[in-house]
């Protein structure tokens, strides 16, 4: 398996350096761009709950993403040491309502689990650890 | 994210390119408010060059969506790739938004 990992602080205008970091990854090992799109969309919606909640005020964090490449399959793994969270727990978004009452909370997990094959999280010392994985037709 | 702007026929048409991300989209959507808020109540969101749309995004659509109810003018989204229809399906905004196949019948509807 191929991998490739980053460090970025919890802060969100590190976030476009994992961005650029997948699309390199994707392109090394010729992984379609709708699978690329994919898991930075993935990456995008846990990456900035982690920032936006996942440490307390001024708090300074390290996330690692870990991306992980073999014929067939891709992986993102993300940790953080932020404090104790599963993402997972939250329940469904309320996915009704007009234009006028729709809600947007819950839909970025929610969109994790849809669009990825697997989602886990276990928490590893003191570290939030989630793994995505998603099967790639050859 | 790059905005190309453009007007045919009363509407305005809204071009970003790239992705609609939680860094990219809070500035998409603050100038769609700025540009309804200062006059534009006829809005063609043309997805085309957009790459994906996150949580954020979709927000930043909604926003866009109740305001111009506000000013009882019609917003329309047209362009979307397959991927991009997929992630509306997935999220439920399908029924959420006048939706076109070209930017001819998105001009057409917005109007």
């Amino acid at each position: 398996m191929h991998c490739l990992e980053m460090q970025i602080r919890n802060r969100a205008d590190d976030m476009s350096a994992i961005v650029s970091m997948v699309e390199g990854f994707g392109l090394k090992y010729r992984i379609s761009a709708t699978v690329i799109n994919e898991i930075n969309l993935c990456l995008d919606e846990v990456l900035s709950n982690i920032i936006s909640y996942g440490y307390p005020e001024n708090a300074e964090g390290e996330i690692t993403v870990r991306l992980g490449y073999e014929p067939g399959r891709i992986s993102a793994e993300i940790l953080d040491d932020g404090t104790p969270f599963d993402p997972l727990q939250a329940g469904p978004p309320n996915l009704s309502g007009t234009a006028q009452t729709r809600e947007v909370g819950g839909v970025g997990i929610y969109f994790v689990k849809q669009l990825m094959d697997d989602v886990a999280y276990r928490r590893v010392g003191n570290r939030n650890t989630l793994i995505l994985r998603k099967k790639i037709p050859t | 994210m790059q905005i190309i702007e453009a007007q045919s026929d009363g509407v305005l048409i809204v071009e970003p390119h790239g992705r609609m991300d939680s860094t990219t989209a809070k500035p998409f959507g603050d100038r769609v408010v700025e540009l309804i808020r200062t006059g534009s109540h006829h809005v063609l969101i043309d997805l085309r060059q957009v790459l994906y749309i996150s949580s954020a995004g979709f927000r930043s659509l909604l926003i866009a969506r109740k305001l111009i109810d506000e000013y009882k003018g019609n917003l329309v989204l047209c362009g979307m790739s397959p991927e991009i229809k997929r992630l509306f399906e997935i999220g439920h905004f399908t029924d959420l938004f006048m939706i076109c196949g070209t930017r001819e019948e998105g001009i057409d509807k917005a109007r």
